[in-house]
């Protein structure tokens, strides 16, 4: 039996979507006159089947945030379907999803309300075709459970029989679907609830399938020759002749960007690519080091006065210039990876002049733009095969390994797997980025900050991605966010200077508000010790127009016992954020209880205590285990990790030299999320940014010693301690 | 030409006895529940057992394994019901998943050694294991549900 929908598109503007994003439905005029369907697609969110099946189709891609099940949560709960029916898929990319795009802790918050209202279109859609059924009044039904029931005679119809049986006619335009009075959350009987995660049970069998898992018939294998420097290094001479020879060799494939071998296995296509000679020009950055980056950031901060104002209000040169008090610092963050488990690969195969890529995706739109534009064909020909992410934290919303593979197929006429190593992973990556802030404050008589200036020289991601990742002065504001903290400070200036290094950044989890949020929240430590105020104290007298943030404050606070006495060289220090935007907020603070060993200025933190509010919390455990990981990934950042650069590219190389944390060094974490019936914002990352300022503040805590640069590394305490001695 | 005996299962492969044992599990024999991860030993992703014990399938060669038992995530237990593999369930463990099954290969093969194992012997036994979403308190959680018996 055919389906034929008569289609109208409408686009409807997710609330707080933050950057004037828009969702896209599509919603059906009707099923054939015929009869009924095999299958009712009422919108581009679910499907359901005669066996009363609902297929939620998920189009955040699932790096471990369990949006899958979210996202079904949310559609289910409108939908009165019975949960045991729900199934996810994760679809090939299409423009009806929209734009196709997980990151910025922004799944729930962009989709609750959209997705809310499409699963109760559909159940509308439902009980009207069992009322019309039955010949009665839809107003005499309910549905519940995934059943359509007839009030006054007791009558019920199950969803899957009405999509078999019954034609379903009803539509809804754009102005029903905003009138549809969706559920209080007193209502809820799935969002909010503990549901254990869909996926969870294939990820401890071996089953759960990632890009990696890929196996097409008559696959290869490709592995490509990277140049040593990490920008603008080119091959000027290509030898294969040793590459030929070793066994299962297939191919060499060359273009003016890439240069790379096809073997019939992965060892042996190591083994070809490690035979090639290849002279490279090594481009404009060769000599750029860590301390090339690091001094030219220092310069552009003095010199650079007339950077661009991201952020004025008030009037801080009059303000800054009548404060009896004035204090400036200096922080400096290194570059951070990515680091996801699963190292960049993917699998493609080129066949009648379209692309079918197996690979997980953070970003599909931005992927089939980019594929499009590079091998000249329709986005229609660029077929993204969702797999589950090996971890993202943005690294996989960079299109770079798509591309690679891509151009590999298309030459050698196979479905070709690339896998890169670690060392390829970590070297190719598109890094945090390395940064230089310089702060200023002007204090009245009584502490409290008049006049706040902030200078943030860092590199921006979205000026690699183009035009519509920037502002029209080439701003990228997730290079910036945070910087715009919620203190009540009557005259701010908030200058960014972004700098091109020769080492591209993208985008790593929580983003901007990292280094942005230790910056402010360390230095706004240091002026509660200015002032002579309890560092909890100070922030709550400027949170008067942020009251949640300062009920998350307090409740950390309290939960963590602040104030009360601690062992010699223990400490805590606490830090608020706004993150991961202002406009869509999750309010999270933190106190991080840590240890330090004066002798070796070893850091040991034994304790994070995090309160957060992030509006009405979809799934709780899955909440909390974001919160764990997000707050755990920002010790790991805090304590751990950074980048060097040296001759263009990055020192190091892999786990050994590249350190994040293990389970030796993981605190006890405690979580608390408030209750609340405000529009949900994400969790994935907020967390995160609350780490190293109240790490660097517990240091300063337990020892007077106060560390500006991430990581907080042995070295850099035992310096601030000799400094302070 | 080499012999492998996989979940109980011999397998013949065509590979240069020096290849890792983790490429001829994954890409040859596409027993994929085994993870490629760093290739040098640092995280733990690509851990099976080598007659019982846990060993790094990237560090392992096919002559190496050889005449060795070889135990990959897939013939922990048949069906997938091992009591790790049910606490990391009823944990809600996992998040992206990549590392996991390494995880529960490393701590199947500790609790084989150690089944009641304290704090510290968990965390010396598990700090081979990297987990970037950093799911180790339910991890550590998992196995003292698992070594309990519940």
């Amino acid at each position: 039996m055919t389906t034929r929908f008569s289609r109208r598109e409408f686009l409807r503007s997710t609330a707080a979507a933050g950057v004037g994003l828009t969702l896209r439905f599509t919603i059906p005029g009707g099923v054939d006159e015929a009869g009924a369907a095999t299958s009712f697609e009422p919108n581009a969110a679910l499907t359901i089947t005669p066996d009363g099946a609902v297929t939620v189709h998920i189009t955040k891609a699932e790096m471990g945030q369990g949006v899958g099940t979210a996202l079904a949560q949310i559609v289910a709960e409108e939908l009165e379907a019975d949960w045991k029916d729900i199934r996810i898929d994760y679809p090939i990319n299409d423009p009806k999803y929209g734009l196709m795009l997980t990151g910025g802790s922004w799944s729930v918050n962009w989709t609750f309300d959209a997705l809310s209202r499409a699963g109760a279109a559909a159940r509308i859609m439902l009980v009207d075709a069992a009322a019309r059924y039955w010949k009665v009044s839809p107003d005499d039904c309910t549905a519940e459970r995934g059943v359509v029931r007839h009030l006054p005679t007791g009558r019920s119809i199950a969803y899957g029989d009405i999509v078999a049986k019954v034609p379903i006619t009803k539509t809804l335009s754009e102005d029903d679907l905003k009138k549809i009075r969706l559920k209080e959350p007193s209502e809820y009987r799935v969002v909010g609830k503990w549901i254990p995660r869909l996926d969870i049970p294939e990820k401890t069998n071996g089953r759960a399938r990632f890009g990696i898992d890929t196996f097409l018939p008559g696959m290869v294998y490709a592995k490509v020759a990277y140049p040593p420097t990490r920008e603008a290094g080119k091959h000027t001479a290509v030898d294969d002749s040793a590459a030929k020879k070793v066994k299962g060799y297939v191919a060499t494939v060359v273009t003016p960007g890439l240069v790379a071998v096809v073997a019939t296995t992965y060892e042996n296509a190591v083994k070809a690519r490690d035979a090639l000679r290849i002279t490279w020009d090594q481009g404009p950055n060769a000599n750029v080091s860590s301390e090339s980056i690091f001094a030219a950031f220092a310069k552009k901060a003095a010199e650079d006065t007339s950077a661009l104002a991201w952020l004025e209000q008030g009037d801080v040169k009059a303000a800054m210039a009548q404060a009896p008090k004035r204090h400036e610092a200096t922080f400096t963050t290194d570059y951070v990876a990515h680091m996801q488990m699963e190292p960049m690969n993917c699998v493609v195969r080129f066949a009648d002049g379209a692309y079918d890529i197996y690979t997980g995706s953070q970003f599909q739109t931005f992927a089939a733009g980019t594929l499009a534009a590079t091998l000249g064909v329709d986005p229609s020909k660029i077929r993204i095969h969702q797999q589950y992410l090996g971890g993202g934290f943005g690294r996989r919303l960079e299109p770079d390994i798509m591309v690679e593979t891509a151009l590999i197929a298309r030459e050698v006429k196979r479905p070709v797997k690339l896998i890169r190593s670690r060392e390829e992973d970590l070297r190719r990556d598109f890094y945090r980025s390395a940064t230089l802030q310089m702060l200023r404050a002007g204090l009245d008589g009584d502490g409290k900050v008049i006049a706040w200036e902030n200078t943030v020289v860092a590199s921006h991601p979205g000026q690699r991605w183009g035009p519509d990742f920037v502002d029209k002065r080439g701003l990228d504001q997730f290079a910036l966010n945070g910087a715009d903290h919620v203190y009540d400070i009557p005259n701010q200036l908030v200058r960014a200077i972004p700098v091109a290094t020769g080492i591209p950044v993208g985008y790593v989890r929580a983003v901007a508000p990292n280094y942005t949020f230790f910056a402010v929240e360390t230095f706004v430590d240091e002026l509660a010790r200015l002032a002579g105020v309890d560092p909890v104290e100070y922030r709550l007298s400027m949170l008067r127009s942020a009251p949640r943030l300062a009920r998350v404050l307090k409740l950390a606070a309290e939960k963590a016992a602040w104030g009360t006495p601690l062992p010699p060289n223990v400490g805590r220090g606490v830090a608020c954020v706004s993150a991961q935007e202002k406009k869509s907020p999750t309010w999270t603070a933190s106190v991080v209880e840590a240890q330090v060993d004066p002798a070796t200025g070893r850091v040991r933190i034994r304790k994070v205590t995090c309160a957060v509010d992030c509006g009405i919390v979809v799934n709780p455990d899955g909440a909390r285990a974001q919160i764990e990981g997000s707050v755990l990934f920002g010790v790991s950042n805090a304590l751990k990790e950074y980048g060097t650069v040296a001759n263009g590219a990055l020192v190091q190389s892999n786990f050994h030299d590249y350190q994040v944390l293990r389970m030796d060094e993981v605190p006890d974490v405690e979580v608390h999320v408030v209750d609340s019936r405000e529009y949900p914002t994400g969790l994935g990352e907020p967390g995160t940014t609350t780490i190293a300022p109240a790490l660097s503040n517990a240091i300063f805590a337990a020892t007077g010693a106060r560390v500006r640069s991430v990581p907080l590394l042995p070295a850099r305490v035992l310096k601030a301690l000799q400094e302070k001695a | 030409m080499a012999q492998l005996l996989i979940n109980d299962r011999t397998y013949t492969v065509d590979a240069d006895p020096s290849t890792p044992l983790l490429w001829v599990i994954r890409e040859r024999l596409q027993l994929t529940g085994t993870k490629f991860g760093c290739g040098i030993a640092q995280c733990g992703a690509c851990t099976i057992h080598l007659d019982g014990a846990a060993a790094r399938s990237c560090q392992t060669t096919v002559a190496q394994a050889a005449g060795k038992k070889i135990t990959t995530i897939e013939g922990l237990h048949p069906k997938g019901e091992h009591p790790l593999q049910k606490a990391w369930i009823a944990e809600q463990v996992p998040q992206c998943g990549y590392c996991q099954s390494g995880q529960i290969m490393q701590a199947a093969a500790l609790l084989a050694k150690n089944p009641n194992p304290t704090d510290e012997e968990i965390v010396a036994g598990m700090t081979g294991n990297i987990c970037r979403c950093a799911t180790y308190v339910r991890i550590k959680r998992a196995i003292k549900r698992a070594a309990r018996g519940v």
